[in-house]
């Protein structure tokens, strides 16, 4: 008797490990628990992400801040000098010309693209259906040469050249682990525009209870290490602000 | 109880999953990073069967390529992107729903052009995400080629689908299909019979229930076509399908072949249509003003008559009923309601589409055997697209050159050349013209400049020598005695690999010269069936007769010599005969009757006599032009007394072959190219995996390995040249390898190549630019899992140890790629107000041998590789170590520079924060500051920006510039940089005085006053420390 109950228990367990993860939602519910809780995911504050962009023997020192109100910014450190790429105060967006170091509004276009993708923060998946994000799982891939579940996800609509097109991009989740070990998206503007490219997510290590990826490539091939994450970070909010141009005591 | 015992049985019944041992030797898995390039050419591009425009947003345009996929313009017709590259490339139409027009596309697969080259489709596919994702909607596998969709735009959920059906057998797949739900049921609600399909269907957009739809008799063989019966007729239904009616009022009686029929947008009561008929006057456009109920002839001319299987479409201006246009070897248009037509504008023949901008009629789109074309002038002048490289190649080859070229002939393009890589990537303009008319077979001498091409059916065969520019045609000709030849459409030539100017050429009779073509002798008897049944082409084509020499048949179709012994040579037949020769020619040995699995007179399409053994050869099969489209390979062993079959189920049902290649050091590893794609074993076929690592499920026709660097090199059918970069690693895998965690493969030594030329181009921004090999070094290695969680580090160190550049390991399980392109870190610079460019030149390692290091969590796995300089080096081995030694030197010169500048500004913040903080030092404090700026302002810029608003060059900037110099050069150290060495030297000296003199002074006096003052001193960096890069 004792081994028909075995053999019952084994069979349930058959039963529920083949019902998991049969939707989206179940997924995505399985990553955030294996990567820390939501509860936890919901608490953080901001994110500070500290590495370096590799490309052709140069380290680029890599800073990145994002805060739950919406604010980025991304600097870059290049012979020693810190350039902010862009920065965003939840309303305005600005980056730095690499001709003069100086900054320059990002058009308007590009600005609203930003507001619009402000809630992604800290993962587009938390509480997507509350962002009006929606998911649909699309079925088992491989991806990586390993097995992954497809899921799509859709976000609000992006401005291109004047119209409003769809925001898709397409997360793929290791069976194994439920995490996103890569993303699909397509390029909507510049001389890519239409190509889908590739980024893919490795090296997920813990930091302070909750799991997040140090080894990205991005765009098809660019290379970012992380080195650092820090949750909560103090932030000073005066770095957000596009700072006023240089005066013209500078030209020569 | 009962229960239990169910559950028990219920659980003997699941699989007993056993430990994994056996891994899976097929699958995606296998190649991981393993990826193709594709380095086109797209100057001539490819053939287009179908155009469709967005019903409201101009910029959006879509192409259905005859073999390359669907690809989509989102800028109005100036770039293309492919959106099908995991299907079957061959298309018959793409169609939008009207009410959705972003997000569901219809694409109905298999060209509808039937002319003898034509591929096939596989079924009717659905996208409802704008192209991202597809659907194959049963019911259609084997449609083989559907020529319409209709969308009826008050509902979307009804559709009608034209399938033209299968062209080389009967088949109960054709007719009108109809959907009510949105493709998940259908009815056939128009059939004729098994021959007879459907070759348009149009829709009235103002009444949806009305459709027209023309039916076609046609056949094609191997050796002939038919267009045209009693059964093919136009109908019309009114009732969405229900009852059809032939609307023949006014037509002549008898046969008719193909029919094209459109109708005029702006007004759905005129109706145009085309006629193939017995009698030739009554050929050409016919006009109805009553929506078919009577019908009017208006024209015969050349333009609205020729080859109507591959010319019948009509397009009717949006907004004009009299502005009508007609496919065609040319193209024409008609401005009086199709009375009298004129030549479209000067652009590539064999026009088979035509659709005007939405909202100008100025605007208008073609599409032909040579891309897609605009014309902003109403169709007077055309312009090409130039990214799409939809190229269809018959036939590559490959030579030894560095970097290799790659030799080809095309559809309708004629015969090209072109490198595998060229500065700046592989563009229109590297590529050169070495034939005309179609292109075949494109072979390069052995050892001499000279390339041998030919046109369709060896009209002509060139004989090219390139340096002095000559062609010289050197087809053979029959001499008094000899009978008519017969040559094959797609006629085989061959050179010898032991005797440099010997050429061989098939018609029934193998052909050959041992003076590069001069002369020739016949060293065979009529090796084909002869059959005489199928060696009558002039009355080819039905109603149109159609004797282009396409279907010429009971003809050589391959040749190969044995690369072991130039006695042996083996040949194929189009109509199945498998012949051997083992004493050059003097007996003939007929092995047809040994072969095993293949239906009598299959078309022998590629022989491939192997490296390993004489008595082993390679032969693949195919029968689609019989209806048969399975996969057939075999292999021999004893000169084909017997064969064995190496194809397994993993290959598609409906991928026939046409080309198999051995590889050159591993038996068992083999690729085979197949209607759908390319396929690899590498265990001699007894598994096959499909490579689809961006490697659309392209027809490929030919495939060569490059023997230098084991690139696998396919010319494919609607793709263009699609290169798989050396493919070495493949011949290592084996059961114990897969069953290893990390596996680094083994790479010959890397040659550090130093080309350095220029790749300016202007003008280019919407060309196709092929992608180049990556002459890095490259690193390869398999992973059994994926690596997601925890640390993966790969480091190159030198054999000290010592780190000298880290790089990014792929984590992919399978096979990974990483390339190190031989350079370090770049040198840190001084802070400065600008960058210095010079600074982001990262040195080159030495030759020598490297340890490839991966760190996966606590385990270390290990790699040497080699790296060589380059053979074509312009400098002494004494002269480079100089180099090397010149570029260390100033490497470390700029990096104590920047220590130096870095020194100063800490002293600088000092004394600013002494300025700001104390009065009673701020005199002092300025003093030292002052000192500092003088010689800062020496040493770096501090003004200015990037661009046109740059300071003058200081030191560090002067420095940057002599080291990026010396390190990025593959030359000697010029005299002229030596002299300037000593100069930035000396300077570099007096600034280390003035510095060590400032700290004495002004510095030390700062400091002291710091102390005094309980200020925190300045927290300065070691060296060490400050240059630390991780």
């Amino acid at each position: 008797m004792k081994i028909f109950k075995t053999l019952l228990i084994i069979l349930l367990m058959v039963a529920v490990v083949s019902a998991t993860a049969q939707t989206a939602d179940e997924i995505i519910d399985n990553y955030f628990e294996n990567t820390g809780g939501a509860e936890a995911w919901n608490n953080l504050q901001g994110i500070k992400y500290v590495g370096s962009a590799n490309a052709q023997g140069m380290t680029i020192p890599v800073e990145y801040y994002l805060t739950k109100d919406g604010k980025q910014l991304l600097k870059i450190n290049l012979q020693g000098q810190e350039m902010v790429q862009f920065s965003f105060d939840g309303e305005k967006m600005w980056t730095t010309n690499f001709m003069t170091m100086q900054p320059e509004e990002a058009d308007s276009e590009t600005t609203q693209n930003m507001k619009n993708q402000t809630m992604d923060f800290p993962d587009p998946f938390l509480n997507y259906k509350e962002k009006g994000y929606s998911v649909e799982l699309l079925g088992k891939e491989t991806m990586e040469g390993t097995e992954t579940y497809k899921i799509k996800l859709t976000r609000k609509p992006m401005l291109v050249d004047g119209k409003e097109e769809p925001n898709v991009t397409y997360f793929y989740f290791e069976t194994e682990n439920f995490v996103p070990i890569a993303t699909e998206a397509e390029v909507k503007q510049g001389p890519m525009k239409g190509q889908v490219v590739k980024d893919t997510m490795s090296d997920y290590q813990e930091v302070d209870g909750l799991y997040f990826p140090f080894a990205i490539t991005m765009g098809g091939g660019q290379p970012v290490t992380i080195t650092e994450i820090v949750l909560n970070p103090e932030i000073d909010e005066a770095m957000f602000l596009m700072p006023a141009a240089a005066g013209s005591e500078e030209k020569n | 109880m009962k229960k239990l015992i169910f559950l028990l049985m219920a659980a003997l019944t699941i699989p007993v999953v056993l430990p994994a041992q056996e891994i899976s030797l097929k699958g995606k898995e296998l190649f991981g990073d393993m990826k193709a390039r594709h380095i086109g050419p797209a100057l001539m591009s490819g053939r287009i069967n179908d155009l469709e425009t967005h019903p409201t947003n101009p910029r959006i345009l879509y192409a259905a390529t005859a073999g390359g996929g669907v690809w989509k313009s989102s800028d109005g017709g100036a770039t293309f992107v492919p959106i099908f590259d995991d299907y079957v490339q061959s298309i018959g139409v793409v169609k939008l729903d009207p009410k959705d027009p972003d997000q569901t596309i219809w694409v109905g697969t298999g060209e509808t052009w039937t002319r003898n080259s034509v591929s096939i489709g596989d079924g009717l596919y659905k996208s409802t995400d704008g192209g991202s994702n597809w659907k194959e909607i049963p019911g259609f596998e084997n449609s083989e080629r559907i020529a319409s969709i209709a969308i009826n735009p008050e509902n979307t959920d009804i559709v009608y689908v034209g399938v033209l059906g299968a062209l080389w057998s009967d088949s109960e797949d054709r007719g009108v299909y109809k959907t009510t739900d949105g493709g998940k049921t259908w009815n056939k609600i128009l059939y004729v019979n098994k021959s007879t399909g459907a070759a348009d269907v149009i829709m009235d957009q103002s009444n949806p229930n009305i459709l027209y739809a023309s039916m076609w008799e046609f056949r094609r063989t191997a050796w002939g076509f038919n267009s045209g019966g009693e059964n093919s007729a136009l109908y019309k239904t009114t009732d969405g399908g229900k009852t059809w009616n032939k609307i023949h009022n006014g037509f002549p009686a008898g046969k008719l072949g193909r029919i094209a029929v459109e109708i005029a947008p702006s007004d759905t009561n005129i109706i145009y249509a085309v006629l193939e008929t017995e009698d030739k006057t009554k050929n050409g456009l016919w006009k109805s003003t009553d929506a078919g109920a009577s019908w009017e002839h208006l024209n015969s001319d050349f333009g609205l008559t020729v080859r109507p299987f591959y010319f019948s479409r009509i397009t009717v201006d949006p907004r004009n009923p009299d502005i009508v246009v007609k496919g065609g070897l040319n193209g024409s248009i008609s401005r009086d309601g199709g009375k009298t037509f004129k030549s479209l504008g000067n652009m590539h023949s064999d026009i088979h589409d035509v659709v005007f901008h939405i909202n100008d009629s100025d605007v208008m789109y073609s599409g032909t055997d040579g891309g897609v074309y605009r014309s902003w002038n109403g169709g007077t002048t055309f312009e090409i697209v130039e990214n799409l490289p939809l190229s269809q190649f018959y036939h590559i080859s490959v030579d030894d050159a560095e970097p290799y070229n790659v030799y080809g002939g095309l559809q309708d393009n004629g015969s090209w050349y072109g490198p595998s890589s060229a500065p700046g990537g592989v563009n229109a303009r590297d590529w050169n013209s070495v034939g005309y008319g179609d292109g075949f077979r494109v072979l390069k001498h052995p050892t001499k400049n000279i390339i041998y091409s030919e046109m369709q059916g060896a009209e002509n065969v060139w004989r090219y020598d390139v340096d002095r520019n000559r062609t010289k045609t050197i087809q053979p000709l029959p001499k008094k005695g000899d009978a008519k030849l017969r040559f094959n459409w797609n006629a085989p030539m061959a050179v010898s690999h032991h005797v440099p100017d010997r050429f061989y050429m098939g018609s029934q009779f193998v052909h050959r010269s041992d003076d590069m073509g001069d002369s020739w002798t016949i060293i065979s008897p009529d090796l084909t069936t002869n059959d005489p049944t199928k060696q009558d082409q002039s009355n080819s084509g039905g109603l149109s007769v159609d004797n282009s020499g396409a279907e010429n048949h009971t003809t050589i179709f391959t040749i190969a010599e044995s690369p072991l012994d130039e006695n042996i040579l083996w040949v194929g037949t189009d109509d199945g005969n498998v012949q051997l020769t083992q004493d050059g020619g003097k007996t003939w040995n007929n092995v047809t009757a040994n072969l095993t699995g293949i239906p009598a007179n299959t078309w022998v399409y590629h022989i491939e006599a192997s490296v390993h053994n004489k008595g082993t050869a390679y032969a693949v099969f195919e029968g689609h032009t019989k209806g048969d489209f399975k996969p057939y390979a075999l292999k021999t062993t004893d000169f084909g007394k017997t064969w064995k079959s190496i194809v397994s189920d993993d290959i598609q049902d409906n991928a026939f072959v046409r080309n198999i290649q051995e590889d050159y050091v591993n038996e068992d590893l083999l690729f085979l190219g197949t209607e759908m794609g390319l396929y690899v074993t590498i265990d001699g076929g007894k598994n096959w995996s499909h490579f689809t690592n961006n490697m659309p499920p392209v027809a490929v026709h030919f495939i060569d390995l490059q023997k230098q660097t084991n690139d696998l090199v396919m010319g494919t059918h609607g793709r263009g040249v699609i290169i798989i970069d050396d493919i070495s690693p493949l011949r290592e895998l084996d059961q114990e390898v897969l069953n290893k965690d990390v596996h680094f493969f083994e790479t010959k030594p890397f040659v550090m190549v130093e080309d350095s030329g220029f790749s300016g181009n202007f003008g280019g921004e919407t060309q196709f630019v092929g992608a180049n090999k990556n002459t890095a070094a490259r690193i390869v290695y398999y992973l059994k899992k994926r690596h997601t969680f925890g640390k993966m580090t790969m480091e190159v160190q030198d054999m000290e140890g010592n780190k000298v550049v880290s790089l990014d390991a792929g984590k992919s399980k399978g096979i990974n790629v990483v390339y190190w392109p031989y350079t370090t870190n770049i040198p840190k610079m001084a802070e400065a107000k600008t960058l210095s460019f010079g600074g982001f030149t990262a040195p080159r390692v030495a030759a020598g041998t490297y340890k490839v290091v991966l760190k996966k969590g606590n385990d270390t796995y290990e790699q040497l590789i080699e790296l060589k300089y380059d053979d074509k080096s312009l400098t002494t081995l004494a002269e480079r170590k100089e180099q090397e030694e010149f570029t260390r030197n100033m490497f470390n010169m700029v990096e104590d520079l920047a220590y130096m500048v870095y020194e100063l500004n800490e002293y600088q913040d000092k004394a600013q924060e002494v300025i700001d903080s104390k009065p009673k030092g701020k005199k002092l404090a300025q003093k030292t500051y002052d000192a500092l700026e003088e010689l800062k302002k020496e040493l770096v810029v501090t003004t200015g920006d990037n661009y046109v608003a740059s300071a003058e060059p200081q030191l560090r900037e002067r420095m940057g510039n002599l080291y990026s110099g010396i390190a990025s050069s593959y030359d000697r150290v010029s005299g002229a940089q030596k002299a300037n060495y000593d100069l930035i030297s000396e300077e570099w000296r007096e600034a280390q005085v003035k510095f060590a003199e400032i700290k004495k002074k002004e510095v030390a006096k700062l400091l002291s006053f710091v102390e005094k003052n309980e200020i925190e001193s300045p927290a300065i960096k070691s060296k060490e420390e400050f240059l630390d890069k991780d």
